[in-house]
Order: C-alpha cells, then sequence, then structure tokens
C-alpha cells in the first residue's frame, strides 16, 4: 500500500472547530474542519447551479409569487421534455430547464464521488467508500441518463420535485406492468429490508457489547477481544450462525450494494427486455389467484 | 465450538435463573444452538405452523403437485373471508389454516424474542437485540392483529405466501388511493432507504481501514477523512446508535403508516386537502 499522500491544486481546511453540546453521550461532538479542495469546490457551485435552475424554473410556474410558490412547493415540479423531442435539446420552459438542472445534478455527484475518492486515499484509506457510493451512482444513472437513452426520450426521467419523485415512481411501475413482478425489483427490495435487518442485528448488537469495547472495531478486526466474543457468541447460540468482526461489514457493504446494483438493473431491463412484467409474471406462472386472468399463452 | 465458547458456557451456567426466563429449565446447547425453555417453545410452535404452511401449499391446495418450487411461490393461505369477522373459525377453507399459522408465528415470534432476552442475560450483554427484533414483531402484531381487529374481521390480514403478499401489498396502496401519498409511508420509505445508505457507509468504512493496523492506520485516519468530506464524524459508539434507531424507527413509522389506512385514514390524496384548505392561504387572495 503506498503511503503517497494525495495532493490537490488548492487545499483549505476550515480552522474553526465547534462543538454540539447536545450530542454528548450519543455520538461525538465535533464539528469540522470540512475540507474544500478542488473536487468539493466543484461540486459545491454545480449542486449551487441545479438548485438555482430548479428555483428558476419552479418560480417561473408561480409567477414569481412567493405565498403561491409556498402553497404549491410539495407538487412544484420540472418536468423533462415531452417525448416529441425525443433526446434533443428543448426549449427552457418545455423541459430544457430540466435538461440543465439534470446535467449539473449529474456533475455534482461525479465530482463528490472522485471527491470522497481523493479525501478516502488522502487519509490513508482503501476507497471503499466512494466505491460503495458509486452503487448508488449507477442506480441514479440508470434511471436519469442510461434508461431515457435507450428509450430515446428524456421524458422517462423522473422530473426535479417533491411529489414528482413518488409519482415518477408509481408511474414507472405501473407502465411497465406493475413492479411488484419484476424479480430485479424483487431482489432488490430484498436486499433493501435486509439492509434494514442487518443494521438493526450490528447496530443492536454493538451497543449491546459496549461495556466490553467491542465498539472499537478497526482494532477488533486485528484481534478479537472479549467484547466482540460476546457478540459473537450471542448470534452463534441464537441462529447457529456468527460473523466476524470484519466479515459483518462484508454483509454490510454487500447487501446495500445489491440494493442498488439491483434496482438499477430492474430499471434498464424494463423496456428493453420486458415491456410488462405482470404479463412475465403470467408467463413464468408465479401470479397467484389471478393466473386465471392471464391472456393464453401463444 | 468456537476457540473460546467453552469459557462462556461456563459463566452462563452460572447466571442464577429467574421465572420469565423458564427458570433455566433446558439450559442446554444443542450443537451450535442454545436452547432453554423458549427455545423449546419457538421450535415446537416454529416447526408446526412451517409445517401447516407447507402442507397446505406444497400438497393440501396445490396447483401443480410436480412442481414444488412454483407452488412456493405462487401458493398462499388466505385469511378467512370478511364474512367470519373476527370469529375463531375451526372450517377448512373459511380460514382456520390462516388463523392456526398466525397463531403459530405469533408465539414462535415472542418465543424468539424471549430467547434473545435469555442469551443476552447469559452472556451478560446489554438488551438492544431483543428490543430490535422487538420493533418487528410489533410489525407483525400490528398489520395481522391490531389493524384486523380495529377493522373488526380477520380478512384484513395478509395472506401467507411468496407471490401473494406481493399482490397483497400492491392491492393495499391502491386501496386507500395511493400509498406514495401517506405520510408515514414516506417516512418509513426515507428511513428505509436511509438504512441501505448507513449500512454501506458504515461497512465500507470499515472496511476502508481495516487491516492496514501495521502501517499506521487507526480510526482516527476515518474520524478526519469524515471530518474531510462532510465536516463531521459520528464516531464508533455513535453511528452504532444511530444504525440501530434508523432500523427501529424504519418499522414504527411502517406500523403507523399501516394502522392509520382504513381506520382513520381512507384515502391519502384527500389527506392533503387540509394543506390546499387552510385557511392561511385565503388571507393572500387563494383558494
Amino acid at each position: 500500500m503506498a503511503t503517497e499522500v494525495y495532493r490537490e491544486p488548492f487545499e483549505r481546511r476550515t480552522k474553526t472547530v465547534r462543538y454540539l453540546k447536545f450530542l454528548e453521550g450519543l455520538a461525538d461532538t465535533q464539528i469540522g474542519p470540512i475540507y474544500l479542495g478542488m473536487w468539493g469546490a466543484l461540486a459545491f457551485f454545480s449542486y449551487l447551479l441545479c438548485v438555482f435552475i430548479t428555483l428558476i424554473g419552479w418560480g417561473e410556474q408561480v409567477g414569481w409569487n412567493p405565498i403561491r410558490f409556498l402553497r404549491e412547493l410539495p407538487v412544484l415540479t420540472l418536468y423533462p421534455p415531452p417525448p416529441s423531442y425525443g433526446l434533443q435539446i428543448a426549449p427552457l420552459r418545455e423541459g430544457g430547464y430540466w435538461q440543465l438542472a439534470t446535467l449539473f445534478l449529474t456533475l455534482t455527484l461525479v465530482f463528490w464521488t472522485i471527491r470522497i475518492w481523493t479525501r478516502a486515499t488522502a487519509n490513508r484509506l482503501r476507497p471503499m467508500v466512494p466505491i460503495a457510493f458509486s452503487a448508488a451512482l449507477f442506480l441514479y444513472a440508470a434511471i436519469y441518463i442510461i434508461h431515457p437513452i435507450w428509450m430515446n426520450s428524456w421524458n422517462e426521467a423522473p422530473g426535479h420535485g417533491l411529489a414528482a419523485i413518488l409519482l415518477w415512481t408509481n408511474h414507472f411501475s405501473v407502465k411497465y406492468g406493475n413492479f411488484y413482478y419484476n424479480p430485479f425489483h424483487m431482489v432488490s427490495i430484498f436486499g433493501l429490508l435486509g439492509s434494514t435487518l442487518l443494521l438493526a442485528m450490528h447496530g443492536a448488537t454493538i451497543l449491546a457489547t459496549l461495556a466490553y469495547n467491542s465498539h472499537r472495531e478497526v482494532d477488533e478486526i486485528e484481534s478479537s477481544d472479549e467484547g466482540t466474543h460476546r457478540a459473537q457468541l450471542l448470534w452463534r447460540w441464537v441462529m447457529g450462525f456468527n460473523a466476524t468482526a470484519h466479515s459483518i461489514h462484508v454483509w454490510a457493504l454487500g447487501f446495500a450494494t445489491l440494493t442498488a446494483v439491483a434496482g438499477a438493473i430492474g430499471v434498464l431491463t424494463s423496456g428493453p427486455f420486458e415491456p410488462n412484467w405482470y404479463l412475465w409474471g403470467c408467463r413464468a406462472g408465479i401470479t397467484p389467484g389471478i393466473q386465471a386472468s392471464c391472456p393464453p399463452v401463444p | 465450538m468456537l476457540s473460546f465458547e467453552a469459557k462462556y458456557r461456563q459463566e452462563a451456567m452460572a447466571v442464577p435463573p429467574v421465572y420469565a426466563l423458564g427458570l433455566g429449565v433446558l439450559k442446554i446447547w444443542i450443537g451450535r444452538f442454545y436452547l432453554g425453555f423458549w427455545g423449546l417453545v419457538a421450535l415446537i410452535f416454529g416447526t408446526l405452523g412451517s409445517a401447516a404452511w407447507f402442507w397446505r401449499v406444497l400438497f393440501a391446495e396445490a396447483v401443480d403437485k410436480t412442481n414444488p418450487l412454483l407452488n412456493f411461490i405462487r401458493g398462499q393461505v388466505q385469511p378467512p373471508p370478511p364474512e367470519v369477522g373476527l370469529a375463531i373459525t375451526f372450517e377448512d377453507g373459511k380460514g382456520f389454516w390462516w388463523l392456526f399459522i398466525v397463531f403459530c408465528a405469533t408465539i414462535t415470534f415472542f418465543a424468539w424474542m424471549m430467547r434473545q432476552v435469555d442469551i443476552s442475560r447469559l452472556l451478560k450483554i446489554g438488551y438492544q437485540v431483543p428490543i430490535a427484533f422487538g420493533a418487528v414483531f410489533s410489525s407483525w402484531l400490528t398489520i395481522q392483529i391490531v389493524r384486523p381487529v380495529l377493522l373488526g374481521h380477520w380478512s384484513e390480514g395478509f395472506p401467507l405466501g411468496v407471490m401473494a403478499h406481493l399482490d397483497w401489498l400492491s392491492a393495499f396502496g391502491y386501496r386507500y388511493y395511493n400509498f406514495f401519498f401517506n405520510p408515514f409511508h414516506a417516512i418509513g420509505i426515507t428511513l428505509l432507504f436511509g438504512s441501505a445508505f448507513v449500512l454501506s457507509l458504515h461497512g465500507a468504512t470499515i472496511l476502508s481501514a481495516s487491516g492496514l493496523k501495521r502501517e499506521g492506520v487507526t480510526e482516527e485516519n476515518i474520524n478526519q477523512f469524515y471530518w474531510d468530506f462532510l465536516g463531521y464524524s459520528i464516531g464508533e459508539v455513535g453511528i452504532h446508535r444511530l444504525a440501530m434507531w434508523t432500523a427501529v424507527m424504519c418499522v414504527l413509522m411502517s406500523n403507523l403508516c399501516f394502522v392509520l389506512s382504513g381506520t382513520v385514514v381512507q384515502d391519502w390524496n384527500a389527506f392533503w386537502d387540509f394543506w390546499n384548505k387552510a385557511p392561511f392561504w385565503s388571507g393572500f387572495g387563494f383558494n
């Protein structure tokens, strides 16, 4: 492992360090020093642009009336261009705002990933956090970029707004014949609920053995001690299987990554490979009760 | 046995018995598993319930007896029809098997939780694991028992089956207009995705530092990394508090979103009328 430290063109950490008193006894209280750096600055400014463009689009829709803005905030949406524009650049008010905002949002996420990567290596850690983050980035890219390009229409992507994301999720599911029957969606949900389960199990296990210092995980991986032993025996006696201080974090990363990657595959296969997941379920013969109403197999 | 296990088993034998945990009867290990009083209860009712479900799905109600995998995926045990109400029916075909399996499962889950209490006590550690399990047990109680009782019939419970419960969930969402507009569903989903996010961050963080101790990498490097990119490092105790309570609150919020549907709120879209109809807006010429 190289010990050479990564340096960026301009490096700066804030000098002030604050402490949040209300967190005492619950978690670490120190705020800062935060690091800016080139990638941080790029991420910050492109996100600022994304928010700025979105606010302009929303502001125009409510005639710059602040009260109306507040009232309609939950449903205000920057819509992607209508399908007739395909993948072309649309006029600002017909989806151009959306295209610009999405461009800068994408840039933000890419810059942010690079920022985490450089910060990890600069602090002599393996770049596992940016690798994990790129799984989420892949899901984002699948939804906002790859799937729309494949289907030749930006209209396939979600609009920017609070209700818009919920409505897109709902419509996307119905448009491709109910996502409950999408096997990749099933695997993704398995990963999602499994993640919550693992998180509860791991968090609770470590909290239960705090008195024996099991929370010092970097040290415990090197040589496990009483806290980890008691934690391991808990699960071994309960369910006949236990992880180690190291392997539980492999499980963790694996489940969380599975959620995002399987979800992305589920989105990417919808349309080009399977236009209707309900009919797929019919063909696979897994639809209970309503199997009788499935169309006959040709 | 693990290399260090014998010592802890001896220690466990010396822990004084209590009434609620079966007075220490069956304080024995079967292979890797600890048995204990509640373990036996879980074993008996778990076996009964599972056997009943598999028998119904793979044999008694099987569509195609030659394909057990397909029956496993699409088979189901349905709750009693609405006219049964909250009666305890013993009629096959009127939901007896659903009642029987739900009864067995409820006892099994409770016994499993008590078994975790027992083992936590034997190992002289905190009770956070049974508390976290209690959260998800409360979810089962809410959906299968509390909500059906509030609405007056068992048919409100979900059918026991792999695809069947997906169908039920899908239909449930649209029955109350659209679950996407249920604010407690939204909070629950946020915490659900938040769980995956926290899990991913924590797993990746620990793995990024593990095995590098010989090169002088410690948790201080992790702290500095988090201060650098987020401006805050929650710390090695804090992350596990955040972890447990993100997951637990996710489940508790989903309890709320279920139990309010059909009892208090019939239409989650119309629910938001309170926002549009707030008198505040009329002062500015809206409505």
